[in-house]
């Protein structure tokens, strides 16, 4: 329940909130903060589906290519699970580091498949000149994730 | 002796009773001037009586302080809470009257389409910041169909693009995958107005030799059946013609500003399921 609430929040901060009170690219990106959530203290079984589901959700309330962002966050939750092993997840530096490097490669994985797979001239510019507030922005977002009491102690349930 | 002894207390009472009836009596017709008992009294007791109604001046001033403290607290609430009451009205007036000049605005829009329409308010916006689209609070349900106009009080805003029963998504007109039949109104030479990002367009397959300048107000052509004829787009902000190539470069900074926009029309024209 905490969690459909969160991504519930998430969703309504991020279409309905903070574009009233910040410019374009500082918007950060609060879905792809729970997808590496996930990767770092979930399970695969359940991570995986769920990072698919959140990417669906993120592409329904943003552009035109359903399906772009839910392989993109996919991606992003393999990879991490992948490495998360061999890792100290439970470190908020090691958290806000990785939504930095993430935020990165959802924006180039973005970028190759809609320079590959369709017809958007000017999109690479568009992604490129607001990609450093929106990282920035997203990592900051992910530090005050941080101070969550619930982010100190893990969760369990996934 | 023996009756004194009897009757002392008696005759004593007697004798005092009639004496302050004497005294009373005697002092009648001089009520008005003081004896000498009353001034002996009045000057032993004056060196007293200053100074204790002093302090007990003091200690009503205390009291009286004390109690209009606690009435002007409760004054003081009553009053906070009464301008509180009096700023959220006001900003509930202001906001009416915003809500108002905005609507008045629309519907100055709305007669000039010879189409029926649809108000709808905006309700969210692109979650990310290089895809432009937002969300309105109509769907299908209210007769919203994909590729309808959407229209606001300036201006073309874009069209529909996602349509679900309750909300539809506006593919704006900024946005890299959007595109509308245009013309300059002064010289009428034509071009496709496609969105750059950062909130601006640009006009292309405007040939070299079409007049363009700076400033030119541009509209939409009518081609195509989305957006009805005549409609604002925006303003060439930029021309630019290189050596070679047919085309010019026009860049159209757009007459609706996306960052303010509350209220919509979308134009119940066209469109497809």
């Amino acid at each position: 329940m905490l969690f459909i609430a969160t991504v519930i929040l998430a969703v309504i901060f991020q279409s309905s909130v903070l574009p009233v009170y910040i410019a374009d690219p500082f918007k950060p990106d609060l879905l792809l903060i729970i997808v590496v959530y996930l990767a770092l203290r979930g399970s695969f079984k359940f991570g995986s589906p769920l990072s698919w589901l959140l990417g669906l959700i993120k592409d329904v309330l943003s552009g035109l290519y359903l399906g772009l962002n839910a392989f993109t966050f996919l991606i992003i939750f393999l990879v991490i699970k992948n490495v998360a092993d061999r890792l100290y997840a439970e470190s908020s530096f090691l958290f806000v580091v990785t939504v930095l490097v993430a935020t990165l490669a959802s924006a180039t994985i973005n970028l190759l498949l809609l320079v590959m797979l369709t017809n958007v001239p000017g999109i690479a510019y568009s992604i490129t000149s607001g990609l450093i507030p929106h990282v920035l922005t997203t990592a900051f977002a992910a530090s005050l994730a941080t101070l969550f009491p619930r982010f100190s102690r893990g969760n369990e349930a996934l | 002796m023996e009756i004194f002894k009897k009757y002392g207390f008696i005759i004593l009472i007697s004798t005092g009773i009639i004496a302050g009836v004497l005294f009373y009596s005697l002092n009648v017709p001089r009520s008005r001037e003081a004896n000498f008992i009353e001034r002996g009294i009045m000057a032993s007791f004056a060196p007293i009586l200053k100074p204790a109604a002093q302090v007990s001046r003091f200690f009503e001033d205390i009291w009286d302080g004390y109690i209009s403290l606690i009435d002007e607290h409760k004054e003081n609430l009553r009053l906070r809470e009464e301008i509180r009451d009096l700023n959220s009205r006001l900003v509930e007036a202001n906001e009416a009257v915003q809500a108002n000049l905005r609507l008045t605005r629309l519907l100055d829009m709305k007669s000039n389409i010879n189409a029926q329409s649809l108000t709808a308010s905006v309700v969210g916006e692109d979650v990310t910041s290089w895809f432009k689209t937002m969300i309105i609070d109509r769907g299908s349900s209210s007769g919203i169909r994909q590729g309808m106009a959407v229209i606001a009080a300036d201006g073309i805003a874009g069209q529909t693009v996602k349509v679900g029963a309750s909300t539809s998504r506006v593919l704006l007109m900024t946005d890299h995958a959007s595109g509308i039949a245009a013309v300059i109104q002064r010289s009428r030479a034509r071009g496709v107005v496609k969105g750059k990002g950062e909130g601006l367009c640009s006009m292309v397959f405007t040939t070299r030799d079409e007049d363009v300048k700076v400033g030119d107000q541009v509209v939409s052509s009518g081609i195509g059946g989305v957006f009805p004829k005549g409609l604002p787009i925006g303003e060439v902000t930029m021309v630019k013609r290189g050596e070679y190539g047919i085309f010019q470069t026009v860049t159209i900074r757009p007459v609706v500003n996306f960052s303010h926009l509350e209220e919509v029309l979308v134009v119940l024209r066209g469109g497809y399921e």
